[in-house]
C-alpha cells in the first residue's frame, strides 16, 4: 500500500514552468553510497513529492531561490530530512539514510503521509496507525477508534461494534476493507464488524459527507481500514502479538509471517482471540424491572471467540503492482441469557453459571470471506487502479424456539431449518473499482468506477428481511486544483444508479386473518422492484498559509438507498417487541452537508475546531407509532419507516498543549445536536445521539530509549435527554483509563509492551448508545489489557550485509 | 492567548444554539393495576370455559394512544414477568391446545386517563397451566410500557 501512495505520489509531481525558475536535484543513498530508488523526497515548503528512480536520483523544478527543507521517507529506513538554500540553478544535494530494520514494524509507518493526507483533503480526516491501535486496543476494532473525537461505536458485548461517526451509524457509514467496501449486516445493532483489528495497517476516518469517493451509504462518513504493508525487500519477518484482558478473561494472539525477495513478495496472519463472560460493577441488573442476579457480577453467556487467517501475496514492481488479499474472519459470541434482544427470558442460572467461558443460546455466528485483489499501473501521467472483490458473509442467531404470536407451540422438524435457528443471512457480494489518478498541470483528476452485487438469502423461523439482490453502479469525476502554494480547490461529482429486488416471503405458520378464526399463511413481503439515480456533489478548499494556521472547508451532497429492510420489512422484530413495516415507496435518502476545519498551532499548541452542519430533506426513520397490530404483528407495536427532514450539527475541539519536554496536556470535545424538523416525530433527536463529551488527558513520554510513555485520560459525558421512542434518557458518567508502555529489548529484538486500565474507577454507567443501554445493563467494570508486540525481521543476501551493518558513532 | 479565547467564544456560541425551544414528550404512559377492581392481577386464577373481565387502569401526561393484550401459555417456563414476585409454576409440560388470545384496542380520543374494560371469553378445551398475561399500552408519541403478569388458568 505505501509503495502504491509512494508510486502514486511520485506521478503527481508539478509541471509548472515559471519564467525565472531553477532546479534542485538530488540523490538518496544508504550509509555506504548505494542508491535507493523509490524514496519518496517531499518539498516542505511546496508540498511537491517525487520517487527517486533507480540511480537514487529526483529533481524538483520550477523554484524561487531561497531556503528549501526535504523530507525523506523508504520503508525500512530511518526517516531523512535536509536543509537547502537554494542559490543556482541545478543545484545538488545528496541526503544518506540510515538503515532502520531492527524497528521494523514501526518505521514502516514513519513518514508523513498522514499530515500530508489531512492537509490536502477537504473533509474532515482523522489517520490512525498500528501505534494507535495497540496503545487503546479494544475489543474490536470499533471499540479502539473510539477514543477518536466524534467516533462513536454501538456496542454488544465485549467484542463486538458498529461505527457511529457524528452519531450516524448502520448503513449510513460506509467501512472500506482493502479498497472494497465491507459488507455485512450493517443494519443490525446486535451485529458487530467482521474486521481482525491485529490485520489493520492503518485506519483512515472521513467525518463527514463523502458519497462522491465512496457512493450510496457514506452519509455520515467513511472508514477507510488499509492493509498491513508488505514486507521490505530481501527480508523475512515475523511477529506475535499477545494479549489478555482481565475483566472477561479474555487472550489471544495474532501471528505474522512473510517474506519478500525484490519485486515478489508473500505474507500471512492468524488471529486467535477467546473470551469469557464480562463483569459489570453490579450484583443485580434490571430488565424491565426484573431483577436478575449476577453470578459474580458476571453477564450470563456473554463469552465468545474469534479467528481470523488472511494470507497476501503479490509483485510490487515500479510501473506495475498487484496484490491479492484472501482473509476469512469467524466470531462467534453469546447474547446475555436473561434478556434475548430486550425480552426477559427465565433461564437456567445454574447451567449458565457453571462455566463463564461457555457460549451457549442464546448466540450469534458470523463467517466472513473475502478476496480482494488490488492492481496498479502508472502510464505516463496516468496511474490505474483497479479492486476485484468476493465476499461472502453468512451469519447465523441461535436461539431456543419460543411461540410467539400465532407460531405452533411445538416447533415442527419438517420445515427443514434446525430447531435453534433464529435467523440466518446468507450474502454474496462482487465489487469492482477503477480509478484512474491524472496530474495536468495544477490539475490532479480522478476518474473512477465502481459496480457492486449482492445476493442476499435467509433462512430461520423468524422474520425481519426478505431475501433480495441488488445491484449498484457509479462513476465520478474528482477534481484538486492547486490554486497557489497555500490553496487547493477540490470539486467533484458522482453518479449512481441502485437497482434492488426483494423477494416474496410467506410465514411459515397459519395467523388469525379475522375475527371469526379464518387463518392464512401471511405474506410478509411481496416481490418488489426498485431502482434509484442519484446525482451528488462536493466542493472544497484548503488554504495553508505560511505559519500556523490552516483552514480547510467543504460543502456536499450524498445519498444512500434505502436498504431492503426499510423497504420491505414486515414481521415482528421480537428482540424490540415491535413490529417492523417497511415502506415500499421510500425514495433515496439525501444529505447536505457542511464542513469547516480550522487548526491553529502556536508554540506549544494545537488547536483544531471542526464545526458542521448537515440537513436532510428525507431522513429514512423507523418510526415508533402509538398503534398495535394484533394480525400481522401479533399485537405488537407498529414501527413503520417514514421520511422526515432532519436537521444536526455540531462539531469536535482538540486542543494539545506542550507543558514541557515530556509532558503534553490534551483536550478532545465533541458535542452533536439533532432534531426532525417534520413528521410524527417533530422536534425529537434521532436516535442513538451521542450525549456531548470531554476527553482530558495528560501524557509523559520523556523521549528516552525504549520509547517509555504513560498516559491518563478522564472522559466526562453529559448527561442524554434528548431522546426518541423507544430509548430511554442516560445519566451522565465520569470514567477513568490509563494506559502505559514500554520497549525491551531481548536478544537484540525489540519487544513492545502496552498495558492499559479501562474503567479504572470501576464506575457503573450506562452507555448511551449501546445496545444493551434499553434493558439497563451497565457498560463493562475494570479492565486491564496487557498486549506484546515482538517484531522479528531477518534481512537476507546483499541487503542484510548492508542493513544490519551497526552505524558507526 | 487572545486568540485562543476567540476560538472558545466562537465555540460556546456554536453550543448555545443548541438550546431546544419546544419542549417534547418523553414521558411513557403508564399502567395502573393496584386499585381493587383490577383484574387479572399477578398470580389470578381463571376458569377455563368462563368470561373474565379485564380491568385496568391507563394514564399518560399528554394523550394515550392504543392497547394489546396478549395470553400466551408459559409452560415452558420462559420469563415475560415484570412483576418481582413469583407465583410458584407447575412442572414443564409440552402444549397441546394452549390458550391464545392476541387483540389490539384503540383507545378514542386520545385521553389522559382511560379504563380498559374487555370481555374475554376462555374455552373449555385448552391446557389448563401457567400464562402470561402480557399488557402493553403506548400514548400518542410512541412511547410503550408493558407489563407482564403471571396468571393461571384452571
Amino acid at each position: 500500500m505505501k509503495i502504491t501512495i509512494g508510486m502514486l505520489t511520485g506521478l503527481l509531481y508539478f509541471n509548472i514552468a515559471y519564467g525565472q525558475s531553477y532546479r534542485l536535484s538530488g540523490r538518496i543513498t544508504d550509509g555506504t553510497d548505494n542508491p535507493i530508488a523509490g524514496a519518496r523526497v517531499t518539498l516542505r515548503e511546496t508540498g511537491a513529492q517525487q520517487v527517486t528512480d533507480r540511480q537514487g536520483s529526483f529533481t524538483f523544478t520550477g523554484l524561487r531561490p531561497g531556503v528549501y527543507h526535504i523530507d525523506v521517507a523508504k520503508m525500512g529506513y530511518e526517516h531523512g530530512q535536509e536543509t537547502v538554500a537554494l542559490a543556482q540553478d541545478n543545484q545538488g544535494v545528496t541526503i544518506p539514510l540510515k538503515g532502520a530494520m531492527h524497528v521494523l514494524d514501526e518505521v514502516l509507518v514513519i513518514d508523513n503521509h498522514v499530515a500530508r493526507r489531512k492537509q490536502e483533503e477537504s473533509l474532515n480526516v482523522e489517520v490512525v496507525g498500528r501505534d494507535f491501535i495497540h496503545r487503546n486496543l479494544g475489543g474490536s476494532l470499533m471499540q479502539t477508534l473510539e477514543r477518536l473525537p466524534g467516533i462513536q461505536t454501538i456496542g454488544i458485548g465485549a467484542g463486538q461494534s458498529k461505527p457511529l461517526i457524528r452519531g450516524l451509524g448502520f448503513n449510513r457509514v460506509v467501512t472500506v476493507d482493502k479498497g472494497i467496501k465491507h459488507e455485512g449486516q450493517q443494519w443490525g445493532a446486535d451485529h458487530g464488524l467482521e474486521l481482525d483489528q491485529f490485520a489493520a495497517g492503518e485506519v483512515e476516518i472521513v467525518k463527514g459527507a463523502a458519497s462522491f469517493v465512496y457512493g450510496s451509504d457514506a452519509i455520515g462518513g467513511a472508514i477507510d481500514v488499509k492493509p498491513e504493508s508488505p514486507p521490505a525487500p530481501h527480508t523475512a519477518i515475523a511477529s506475535v502479538d499477545l494479549v489478555g484482558r482481565s475483566n472477561n478473561g479474555g487472550y489471544g494472539t495474532s501471528v505474522r509471517l512473510g517474506g519478500r525477495g525484490s519485486r515478489w513478495f508473500a505474507d500471512g496472519r492468524a488471529t486467535y482471540l477467546r473470551y469469557g463472560d464480562y463483569r459489570v460493577p453490579t450484583d443485580t441488573v434490571y430488565v424491565y424491572d426484573y431483577g436478575v442476579a449476577l453470578h459474580r457480577q458476571r453477564l450470563r453467556n456473554t463469552a465468545g471467540r474469534e479467528t481470523n487467517l488472511h494470507v497476501n501475496a503479490g509483485y510490487l514492481g515500479e510501473r506495475f503492482n498487484t496484490i491479492l488479499y484472501v482473509s476469512n474472519t469467524f466470531h462467534e459470541a453469546g447474547f446475555f441469557a436473561n434478556a434475548h434482544g430486550l425480552e426477559p427470558r427465565r433461564v437456567d442460572a445454574g447451567m449458565h453459571d457453571r462455566s463463564a467461558r461457555d457460549i451457549l443460546m442464546p448466540r450469534q455466528q458470523v463467517n466472513h470471506f473475502k478476496a480482494i485483489s488490488r492492481n496498479a499501473l502508472h502510464w505516463g501521467a496516468h496511474h490505474l487502479q483497479a479492486e476485484f472483490g468476493f465476499q461472502h458473509n453468512f451469519r447465523q442467531e441461535y436461539s431456543q424456539y419460543v411461540n410467539h404470536g400465532y407460531m405452533p407451540p411445538i416447533f415442527p422438524n419438517t420445515l427443514g431449518i434446525p430447531q435453534g435457528l433464529e435467523r440466518e443471512f446468507d450474502k454474496l457480494v462482487y465489487s469492482l473499482n477503477v480509478r484512474d489518478y491524472w496530474k495536468a498541470g495544477r490539475h490532479e483528476l480522478t476518474f473512477g468506477l465502481g459496480s457492486e452485487y449482492q445476493d442476499n438469502t435467509i433462512r430461520g423461523w423468524t422474520f425481519l428481511v426478505p431475501a433480495f439482490g441488488q445491484l449498484t453502479a457509479g462513476a465520478f469525476v474528482y477534481d484538486k486544483y492547486r490554486l497557489s502554494d497555500q490553496a487547493l480547490l477540490h470539486a467533484a461529482v458522482r453518479y449512481d444508479h441502485g437497482s434492488l429486488r426483494m423477494s416474496e416471503y410467506r410465514d411459515w405458520f397459519p395467523s388469525a386473518v379475522d375475527d371469526h378464526g379464518s387463518q392464512e399463511y401471511l405474506l410478509r413481503a411481496a416481490n418488489l422492484h426498485r431502482r434509484f439515480n442519484s446525482l451528488v456533489w462536493s466542493v472544497g478548499l484548503n488554504y495553508h498559509p505560511v505559519g500556523t494556521f490552516s483552514l480547510k472547508a467543504n460543502v456536499g451532497k450524498s445519498f444512500r438507498m434505502p436498504i431492503a429492510k426499510e423497504l420491505s420489512a414486515n414481521g415482528v422484530n421480537y428482540h424490540y417487541f415491535s413490529y417492523e413495516q417497511g415502506n415500499p415507496a421510500l425514495s433515496a435518502e439525501q444529505s447536505y452537508q457542511a464542513d469547516l476545519s480550522v487548526e491553529w498551532s502556536p508554540a506549544g499548541w494545537r488547536i483544531q475546531v471542526s464545526p458542521f452542519y448537515n440537513y436532510f430533506p428525507n431522513y429514512i426513520y423507523l418510526n415508533p407509532t402509538s398503534s398495535f397490530d394484533h394480525y400481522y404483528g401479533a399485537g405488537n407495536q407498529v414501527f413503520r419507516y417514514e421520511e422526515s427532514r432532519v436537521m444536526r450539527y455540531g462539531g469536535e475541539l482538540q486542543v494539545s498543549r506542550r507543558i514541557s519536554r515530556s509532558l503534553t496536556a490534551e483536550v478532545l470535545a465533541e458535542y452533536l445536536f439533532s432534531k426532525q424538523l417534520s413528521g410524527a416525530k417533530r422536534g425529537f433527536s434521532l436516535p442513538f445521539a451521542p450525549p456531548p463529551s470531554l476527553l482530558v488527558n495528560l501524557s509523559w513520554a520523556p523521549g528516552r530509549a525504549g520509547n517509555p510513555f504513560m498516559s491518563v485520560d478522564y472522559r466526562l459525558v453529559a448527561r442524554q435527554d434528548r431522546i426518541v421512542p423507544p430509548e430511554k434518557k442516560t445519566d451522565g458518567y465520569g470514567v477513568a483509563a490509563i494506559q502505559a508502555g514500554y520497549t525491551v529489548s531481548v536478544a537484540h529484538h525489540p519487544v513492545h509492551l502496552n498495558l492499559q486500565v479501562q474503567n479504572l474507577l470501576d464506575t457503573k454507567y450506562m452507555n448511551h448508545t449501546s445496545f444493551y443501554r434499553l434493558i439497563e445493563l451497565p457498560e463493562m467494570g475494570r479492565n486491564v489489557v496487557l498486549s506484546v508486540r515482538i517484531p522479528v525481521a531477518v534481512a537476507r543476501g546483499e541487503a542484510a550485509k548492508q542493513v544490519t551493518k551497526k552505524p558507526k558513532q | 492567548m487572545k486568540r485562543i479565547v476567540n476560538v472558545f467564544v466562537l465555540l460556546s456560541v456554536l453550543l448555545s444554539c443548541s438550546k431546544d425551544s419546544e419542549t417534547t414528550d418523553t414521558e411513557y404512559p403508564e399502567i395502573d393495576m393496584a386499585y381493587a377492581e383490577a383484574f387479572p392481577v399477578q398470580c389470578s386464577t381463571i376458569r377455563r370455559g368462563e368470561t373474565f373481565v379485564f380491568r385496568a387502569l391507563f394514564s399518560d401526561n399528554v394523550a394515550l394512544g392504543s392497547f394489546s393484550l396478549d395470553v400466551h401459555h408459559n409452560f415452558d417456563h420462559h420469563t415475560h414477568s415484570t412483576e418481582v414476585n413469583d407465583c410458584g409454576l407447575d412442572p414443564v409440560k409440552t402444549p397441546e391446545t394452549p390458550f391464545v388470545y392476541i387483540r389490539s384496542f384503540d383507545i378514542p380520543g386520545g385521553p389522559q386517563t382511560y379504563e380498559a374494560r374487555m370481555e374475554i371469553a376462555v374455552p373449555a378445551d385448552v391446557d389448563p397451566g401457567d400464562y402470561h398475561f402480557m399488557i402493553r399500552v403506548t400514548d400518542r408519541e410512541g412511547w410503550q410500557t408493558m407489563k407482564g403478569l403471571s396468571i393461571k388458568i384452571q
